[in-house]
């Protein structure tokens, strides 16, 4: 027999009991075979105790339930319902005195507070955990996308050929790209402006670009005064991107293995 | 001032007048080993000439080490912190984050393990028209002012007006 079927026939003895008591005898031995899942059952179901409560105690109110809230409120100066479950000395143990709730605090906070201050006074003689930017500066991944670079090849010719397909991809449409040949008739862009307050950092410009001309270099201190300062040309970038070349390449090199 | 032990011990390896810079700049008393001195050349201007020094201490009991961490079911879990072995002491007083170099940049924000001096793909890989790193020149008279690379489409309407001859 499961446990679940046992508890769904206590309750229902239990909701029967006062009938059975007037009827007879003939279903007590149930009653009590089942009176240790009932016990249980008190806690969750509050109807039972109700229906016996009215049954004895019918001629001083009329009020079907009750519990225990009221008799902390003061309103009926009974005897607790529940008091059956434990006996009477345990509860005499703690009816004087500090209540439970008190001690547990007295005695949980103040080890707390005592613990605390262990920890502190352990990290006082550790080396201190705190970085100290700008002369300390945390671990960075070679992917890290900051500030925006034109790159060249090691020739010294730019790498940019106007494909246009960062302006394409672009999310927050941040590039501008214009192309028109140039003497020796290669394509290249007269124009190639980010709008940094637009850019969102994705990244994918560079993930789009044949030539990894466009990148996203580490440098994560380019915050300007004014607006204007970030809208990026193409002067601007191919400069980022002469004086960054050394870390980007070594950035991408470090890279190659996982493209 | 984080440990009095720490302190006395560092201040006794570099010296008092190294330790009151320090205490000065940095705010903390450290002791390492001189990796290298970024861009000084005499003939680059004031704003591209910085002389910062660069300090590593690898002792994992002295400087809280760097990031040990380990893939778990796709998840980097982090088992301890990153590090403080590596530091900059900025040769300028007015300093700033954006006085460090690229290749500097990248060790000092531990992307490469060894120094740009030692570094071999560093080496090999800086073309010889790298130009020298400028820092952030925002708020100075240095700072960029966008322009237009393209002739400009839209002109003003400039009228050719006939004389009358009157």
């Amino acid at each position: 027999m499961s446990f679940a079927r046992q508890t769904i026939q206590a309750g229902l003895y239990s909701r029967f009991r006062p009938a059975s008591v007037s009827i007879g005898s003939s279903l007590t031995s149930a009653a009590i075979r089942s009176a240790v899942a009932q016990r249980r059952l008190i806690h969750s179901s509050r109807c039972t105790r109700a229906s016996q409560h009215d049954h004895h105690h019918e001629e001083q109110h009329t009020e079907s339930l009750h519990s225990d809230m009221k008799l902390l409120h003061g309103r009926y100066p009974e005897t607790p319902l529940y008091a059956d479950l434990n006996s009477n000395a345990n509860i005499e143990k703690f009816k004087s005195g500090e209540r439970a709730i008190d001690k547990a605090v007295h005695l949980f906070f103040l080890t707390e507070i005592m613990r605390g201050m262990w920890i502190v006074i352990e990290n006082f003689f550790r080396p201190p955990y705190t970085i100290m930017y700008p002369f300390e500066k945390g671990p960075l991944s070679p992917r890290f996308r900051g500030e925006h670079a034109l790159r060249r090849y090691p020739s010294g010719e730019e790498r940019c050929i106007a494909c246009k397909l960062c302006e394409a991809i672009c999310p927050a449409q941040a590039i501008t790209i214009e192309s028109e040949a140039r003497m020796d008739g290669s394509r290249r862009t007269t124009k190639y402006d980010i709008d940094m307050t637009k850019c969102i950092y994705c990244g994918f410009c560079q993930e789009a670009c044949p030539v990894d001309a466009i990148v996203e270099t580490q440098n994560q201190e380019f915050s300007t005064e004014t607006r204007e300062e970030l809208l990026y040309n193409k002067e601007k970038l191919l400069a980022n991107g002469d004086r960054a070349e050394a870390e980007i390449a070594a950035n991408l090199h470090a890279d190659h293995v996982y493209r | 001032m984080v440990s009095l032990h720490r302190t006395i011990r560092n201040m006794r390896r570099v010296g008092l007048r190294e330790w009151w810079r320090q205490m000065q700049y940095i705010g903390d008393a450290k002791s390492g080993v001189l990796v290298g001195t970024d861009q000084i050349s005499t003939n680059s201007t004031a704003s591209r000439r910085f002389g910062n020094r660069y300090f590593e201490n690898m002792n994992g009991e002295e400087e809280v080490p760097g990031a040990l961490g380990v893939f778990i079911f796709n998840a980097y879990v982090l088992l301890k912190f990153v590090g403080r072995q590596r530091w900059v002491d900025f040769a300028q007083h007015e300093y700033h984050a954006s006085q460090v170099p690229p290749e500097w940049h990248s060790w000092i924000h531990h992307i490469r393990k060894d120094a740009p001096t030692n570094d071999p793909v560093i080496k090999n890989l800086t073309p010889p028209w790298q130009t020298p790193w400028v820092e952030n020149l925002t708020g100075t008279r240095g700072a960029f002012k966008t322009y237009n690379t393209v002739a400009p489409k839209i002109n003003a309407w400039e009228p050719k007006t006939i004389s009358r001859g009157a």
